[in-house]
Formats: C-alpha cells, structure tokens, sequence
C-alpha cells in the first residue's frame, strides 16, 4: 500500500467502496483512512443511508399484475408456437 | 394450453422472476406508465426469442435489463440523448455532506422525503446519468455489468454514477430544505 490517502481521496471513493467496487487495494487504502478518520467515518454513514434509501424505493414498486398476466399469456403463445 | 417446453419453463424460472425489476426501469426510462408496459412486454418476446443466447449462470436479471435498455434506445426513446450536465465536473466530494454535517450527519432526511419525490428527482436526471443510477443504485447490477450493458468502459460508469449521486443529494436536498424537512441553516456564527 502506498501513501496513506487523505479526506479528499477518501471522500471521492466512498461510494464506489460502500458498493464494494473497489480493487483490493484501494478499498484497504479506504478502509485504513476510516479507521483514523472520525469526520469520514460520519460521511460514509451519510452515503450509506443515500444508498439504501434508493434501494429501498426502489422495491416498492412492482410490475402491475394485469401485464404480468398479459406478458405470461402472449409468452404461452410464443411458445406454443415453438 | 400445453404445457410449456423444456426451453419455456426454463425461461419462465429465469426471467419471470425479473418482471418487477424491469418495470420498474422501464418507468424510469420511459417516464410514462403505458409505454413502460409496452417496453417490458417487448423485451420479454425478444429475450425468449433469444433465449438460447443466454449463458446459463450469468445475471440473468442483467442480460434481461440489457435487452430492455437496448430496446429503449432503438424503439423508443424519440430524441437524441440531452447534452449531460458539465458543471457538476466542479462539485466537490463533500459538497451536500459538508451543507448538512452539523444539522443532519447521518442523512436522515432522505428516509423523509415522500416516494414520489424521490423518484420525481431520478427522473429529473441527465438521462446519462439516470439510467447508470437506476441500474446500479435501485436494480443493483455491478458496474460491470453495467459497463457492459451500456458498451461503455466501467471508468465511465463509474464517474456518471458519481455525478448521478451528487446531482440527486444536491436536489433532494434542496427540496428538503424548501419543504423544511431540514431547518435552513442559521447565519449567525457560533
């Protein structure tokens, strides 16, 4: 690992590494920044909540039953068809 | 009826599942309840058509939502893509963060804030910007697959969903603010 990363850098990645799409070493640079960095450490409960707010949104909504119903019956017939 | 074949009942385990999912992208991308359902009816006959082109043991949800994004963009997204917004090249990392760290460090203002809303300000995104959001935030594909979904690096994903995220704090913030959800920050110091 090399230089330790500031606030900076810590903050421009912090979403990439709540999403864990970081490569193993700049995810350790990130991880050992938050273990000395109380400031970061509230900023990425601050970008956790934002993303699973947007995850949680996202699952309340669904696809209404009578396209499902449609969808499931034109796909009978397709393959019916063969 | 028949009984589905061999082929169908496997697609139907596989891609039924993902019905849900790929309405709910198909609102976002279309903005409009009745074309979404046409987009996700049309991508459900071309995938089964395809069916023999999916590798079994790939995310399928993602293969699914690749169809239906390519669908989008040939059949019915009607104009060329809005130039993306550039200022955002000049918001700092911390920007909402550092606006909000004193009266609401955890952010829990984004759970306030009312379903509607929230996707009201999704949709109102770059288009660019909206679809990585969606497909990565709300349908959690990797950046990977997105990458590959779109035909675009994953460097690209990754920097349009960055700005994706600020755009979206900075607006729901915004009307958090307006709505008073959070109090306007005071002016005197101390």
């Amino acid at each position: 690992m090399g230089e330790p990363i500031d606030c900076r850098e810590a903050a421009a990645r912090l979403q990439d590494y709540l999403k864990q799409e970081l490569t193993p070493e700049l995810e350790a640079e990130v991880r050992a920044h938050l273990e000395r960095c109380r400031p970061c450490v509230g900023h990425a409960r601050f970008e956790a909540n934002f993303l699973l707010m947007l995850e949680t949104r996202a699952r309340r909504c669904g696809c209404p039953g009578t396209l499902r119903a449609r969808i499931t019956s034109i796909l009978r017939t397709e393959m019916e068809r063969g | 009826m028949a009984e589905p074949s061999t082929a169908g009942r496997a697609f139907d385990a596989e891609a039924l599942p993902h019905l849900d999912a790929l309405y709910r992208t198909a609102l976002r991308l279309t903005g409009d309840p009745a074309q979404a359902e046409d987009l996700v009816q049309d991508t459900m006959l071309k995938a089964y058509r395809s069916w023999r082109q999916y590798r079994p043991g790939t995310n399928a949800k993602g293969w699914l939502l690749t169809i239906l994004r390519n669908t989008f963009i040939n059949d019915y997204r009607r104009r060329k893509l809005e130039p993306v917004a550039t200022d955002l090249e000049l918001v700092e990392p911390h920007a909402i963060y550092r606006a909000i760290e004193d009266v609401d460090p955890e952010g829990a203002f984004f759970a306030k804030i009312v379903d509607e809303k929230v996707l009201e300000a999704v949709d109102a995104l770059p288009p660019d910007f909206r679809e990585v959001l969606v497909l990565s935030d709300m349908e959690g594909l990797s950046y990977g697959e997105i990458a590959e979904a779109l035909e675009i690096p994953v460097g690209t994903v990754k920097s349009r969903l960055f700005r994706a995220r600020r755009q979206l704090q900075a607006s729901l913030y915004a009307y958090a603010v307006e709505t008073g959800i959070i109090p306007a920050r005071e002016s005197h110091n101390g």
